[in-house]
This record gives structure tokens, C-alpha cells and sequence, in this order.
């Protein structure tokens, strides 16, 4: 196990889970958030899923029967512990919860942690109102407390294992950039579309190991012309749009190893360039290698964007910007918000949030100019250190033009 | 064959009789395990159970249990009244479940691997001739 650069000690976070669960004095932990399934169980869920955690022995998930046997097969808690509900008397998911729940309860009396909340990221799996009732409705006497801060707050330094595979991911996304610039260069771009560079990009990442196009913001977001430059950025699934010489181009790609995520975005000028196009991409990738020079533990995020921003103000392309320069990111259902819960505004980051060493964000830039039709993204996953910051992308940070 | 009266020991022994020699290991798909039918509102108003034990296919015990009931890896919990429309074939078990008149207790995805099973088991159930 030692020896695999990929393992995780996951029977070490169910413990630490627990420790936290008796500081907290929560006797039973129901997970339903995709984060905490992926960070405990080693597996895809992509169904509703819940995970009892009780104070001693092994986590149980629940999961959409259909799907079962699968999860069972690729968790390490196998199929003892994966289990399934379905529309059945005596096994649909509150019935099945509530027995699970009750082993950790004697007499229904006791604490229920819960994950509740927001969140901008539509799959996070807060639990829903009518989970919230049945479970009070079933365990009248006990207090379901919120307790997403056990988890939030254990996975946000990563561990050797779990960088490691965002690394093999971020590799994994370099073969599809490498193939994307093959395919376009010497007017290649020619006649193609957003969904074929998508393609291209997903075939040559597929066929290196990538398991899944992970985000669900359509996959692989390719946009060109105008759709680079909307205004405070966007998602760009690819569209039908055919490329068109003299347009900007942004390929951001996404691949996933042993649920650690692989996500970096690269532009383009498709030529003939104007003079205009070119100051913009200066400015873009100016601004992109003072970030990178800059970003390391003991900062926050309004710190760093005060000074990006004031460089784009000095430089004159400050209103081209969207004044943020990161997005939180751990193991698939980990995504958009920052460390834990203690900023201004409930369930999002904290923008005074101070990074330690071992935090991982998605660096995210993004540079719009709709009315020039014009825009640029960044994206690359980064751990921080004491001493600066290692970006896991390795794709030449330039713009070029095809 | 005279009527026997559903969930009787003589009901029992007849059904396991019958379960022997119509059920081979093959046909059982050699598994090893346990399965108790819990009947609620008995026509006398008790809860009864009937325990099957089968190891490597064969049907090694078929129990009636009132009082306090043995564990089993599958328990199917119900009124007596639906466990007699299934015997009866008035009723698939599947539909039973689904609708919500039975109650499973174990892990459904080994339970829906051995649905077949417990099919070929109430047809053999249901040629007893029973009164209920």
C-alpha cells in the first residue's frame, strides 16, 4: 500500500471523522454531501447517497440499489457497507437511515449530525427538507445537529495520496490540451466546432486514463468569438459554433483520476490577430504571471485580488477583470467554496480566509471584454506551500496564435 | 390430501417436504443463508414467522416461530392476509413489496439476486392444499 503514490488512508479519515464526532458530541454522523461520500468512501456516487458514520467500527452508504453492487465494488468499504435502497417496503432511504441511525441511538435519544446548508455547486447534497422532517419525525426525542464542519474542516489540507492524483489528472488534461493545439495548429481549426474540440480533447484524455469529463458545468467548456468574453465570466459548454479565423479561443478541459480532478484552461487567437486582440492577451497572461509569482500560504483571497486588481488598474485593464482568482477544489463534490464556514455571508468563502500550507484551490482567473467580443480564462489546480505555490497543470502558459 | 391449516406444523413439515423435493441445490443456486416470512395480524391476532435455513441449496430447516423470533439474514415482514393472496397466487410478492405490503429487511442488493429464488419457493408454497 505504501508504495502505491495514489493511497489514501481512508480507515485513518473515519477515525479522525470520529475523534471530531465525540469531541463534537455527535453520536451518529449522516453524511449526504458528494464531497464527504467521495472523501470517505473512495468511490463515484452519482446518486443520491448517504453515509451513517457511527462513533466506533465502519461507515454504511446508502445508495440508488441500481448502482449498488458497482460502488460496492470500487469503495473499500465493499459490499457489507455499500448498500442499496429502493422503492420497497422496508428499504426506502429513510426507513433504511432510520435503522441505521438507531444502532448508534439506544432509545432514539442522542445527537444526529446533519449536513445542511447552500451552496452555489448544484450536486452538493445538503439534506433535503423532507429528509430533514422524516428523520425528526422518526427520532422525535433526538437533536439533529448541523455538523459539516467535521468534514469541511479535515479535508481541506490534502494528504500525499490525494494530490498525488490530482496531479495524474492534471497530467491527464495536458495530453488534451497537447492534442487540442495538434488538431487546430496550420489552420487545422478550420470547419471544426466547439463540441469536435471537445471531442478531440476528451478522446486524447479518455484514451490516457481519464475516467470522467467531471464537471457539470458540461464537461469540457470550450468557447470561442464572443462566447470567450461574457460579461463577469462564465460556464461555456461547448456549443455547435464553428471557429472562425480572427477569434479568440478557450479550451478548458477536465479530467478525473481516482476522483482527484484535473482542470485547466488554455487560449488562443485564431489569426489573423489584431493589434487590440494582442493587447489583451498581454494584459491576460501579464496579470497571470504576477498571480503566479505570488500566490503561496499565509495569504487570503481579498488580499491577493486587492493587489491583482491595483496591477490591472496601473495597467489599465482593470474593468476587463472579474475580481476573483480562485475556487476552492477537493475530491469530486469538492468544488467552488474555500476552507469552512466563517466568512460574512453564510456557505461561502470566506474572502479573509488565510491559507495554510497543503491547501489546494483551483487558481480561476477570468478576463472579459464582451463588447470586443474577447476573453480569457485560467484555470489550473495549485497547492500551496510556505514558500510559494506549485501549479499541477504544466500546459506553457502563453496565448497563441494558430 | 386433506386441507392443511396455513402456517400449522403440519403445514410446515409438508412445505418442507415438498420444498426437498421439488427445489434441488441447483435450482437454488447452491446459497447459503437464512430467510424468516414475519405475519402480522394473525387470524387469532398473533405474529407468527416461518424460518427457511438453507445451506449450499439444500432447505435445511423450516420452522414455525411465534414469540420471540430468530435473526435472519432476510426478514419479509407483512399481514397474514397478504402472505395468503401470494400463496394463493393472488398476489406477486414483487408487487407486494413495491406497493408497500411487505416489508424487507436485509441487503437489497443481494435480496434482488435471490428474488428468482424466493419465486420458485412460493410457487412450490402454493400447491399445498391450505385452508387459511
Amino acid at each position: 500500500m505504501a508504495t502505491d503514490p495514489y493511497f489514501i488512508d481512508h480507515p485513518a479519515r473515519v477515525r479522525a471523522i470520529q475523534g471530531e464526532m465525540v469531541r463534537q458530541g455527535v453520536d451518529v454522523y449522516l453524511g449526504s454531501r458528494l464531497r464527504t461520500i467521495s472523501w470517505v468512501a473512495d468511490a463515484f456516487f452519482p446518486w443520491r447517497t448517504y453515509m451513517v458514520i457511527p462513533r466506533d467500527g465502519l461507515p454504511t452508504v446508502f445508495t440508488f440499489v441500481i448502482d449498488a453492487a458497482r460502488a460496492a465494488d470500487d469503495s473499500w468499504l465493499g459490499t457489507e457497507h455499500v448498500l442499496g435502497y429502493g422503492p420497497m417496503g422496508g428499504q426506502d432511504q429513510i426507513t433504511l437511515l432510520a435503522n441505521e441511525i438507531h444502532r448508534s441511538l439506544p432509545g432514539g435519544k442522542g445527537v444526529i449530525g446533519i449536513e445542511s446548508g447552500m451552496g452555489t455547486y448544484l450536486p452538493e447534497g445538503h439534506i433535503t427538507h423532507y429528509e430533514y422532517e422524516a428523520l425528526r419525525a422518526a427520532f422525535p426525542e433526538a437533536e439533529l445537529r448541523n455538523s459539516i464542519g467535521i468534514i469541511d474542516e479535515l479535508s481541506r489540507v490534502k494528504d500525499a495520496g490525494t494530490l498525488n492524483r490530482f496531479r495524474e489528472a492534471s497530467r491527464l488534461v495536458d495530453v488534451g490540451q497537447a492534442a487540442v493545439l495538434d488538431a487546430i495548429r496550420d489552420g487545422g481549426y478550420r470547419g471544426k466546432s466547439e463540441t469536435e474540440i471537445a471531442g478531440i480533447a476528451i478522446h486524447a484524455m479518455r484514451k490516457a486514463g481519464s475516467e470522467w469529463d467531471w464537471t457539470f458545468t458540461g464537461g469540457q467548456e470550450i468557447a470561442s468569438g464572443h462566447r470567450t468574453g461574457y460579461a463577469a465570466g462564465a460556464c461555456t459548454p461547448a456549443s455547435r459554433r464553428v471557429l472562425q479565423a480572427g477569434e479568440p479561443l478557450m479550451v478548458d478541459l477536465h479530467a478525473m483520476y481516482r476522483l482527484g480532478l484535473g482542470d485547466h484552461s488554455h487560449n488562443y487567437l485564431l489569426a489573423p490577430a489584431t493589434d487590440r486582440q494582442r493587447w489583451h492577451a498581454q494584459n491576460f497572461v501579464g496579470l497571470m504571471r504576477l498571480l503566479l509569482e505570488t500566490y503561496r500560504a499565509g495569504l487570503s483571497p481579498s488580499g491577493l485580488a486587492d493587489d491583482m486588481l491595483d496591477y490591472a488598474e496601473e495597467c489599465g485593464f482593470a474593468e476587463y477583470m472579474v475580481p476573483g482568482f480562485e475556487h476552492g477544489i477537493g475530491l469530486l463534490g469538492d468544488e467552488w467554496r474555500i476552507g469552512t464556514h466563517t466568512g460574512p455571508f453564510p456557505f461561502w468563502t470566506d474572502p479573509d480566509h488565510v491559507y495554510r500550507p497543503g491547501e489546494l484551490i483551483i487558481c480561476a482567473v477570468q478576463y472579459a471584454c464582451p463588447e470586443e467580443k474577447i476573453g480569457f480564462r485560467y484555470e489550473n489546480p495549485m497547492l500551496l506551500t510556505e514558500g510559494g505555490n506549485e501549479v499541477f497543470s504544466k500546459f506553457p502558459l502563453e496565448i497563441e496564435e494558430i | 390430501m386433506p386441507n392443511l391449516k396455513y402456517l400449522s406444523p403440519e403445514w410446515a413439515a409438508e412445505a418442507l417436504r415438498r420444498l426437498r423435493a421439488q427445489l434441488s441445490p441447483e435450482k437454488m443456486k447452491h446459497i447459503t443463508s437464512s430467510m424468516m416470512t414475519v405475519y402480522t395480524h394473525c387470524p387469532d391476532g398473533k405474529v407468527r414467522a416461518v424460518y427457511y435455513a438453507l445451506k449450499e441449496g439444500a432447505f435445511e430447516q423450516l420452522v414455525i416461530a411465534e414469540g420471540e423470533l430468530p435473526d435472519a439474514e432476510f426478514i419479509i415482514k407483512g399481514d397474514y392476509d397478504t402472505f395468503a393472496q401470494i400463496s394463493r397466487a393472488e398476489l406477486k410478492s414483487r408487487k407486494a413489496l413495491m406497493s408497500g405490503k411487505l416489508e424487507l429487511k436485509g441487503n437489497l442488493v443481494k435480496a434482488l439476486s435471490l428474488a428468482v429464488i424466493v419465486d420458485r419457493l412460493n410457487e412450490v408454497l402454493a400447491t399445498i392444499p391450505t385452508d387459511y
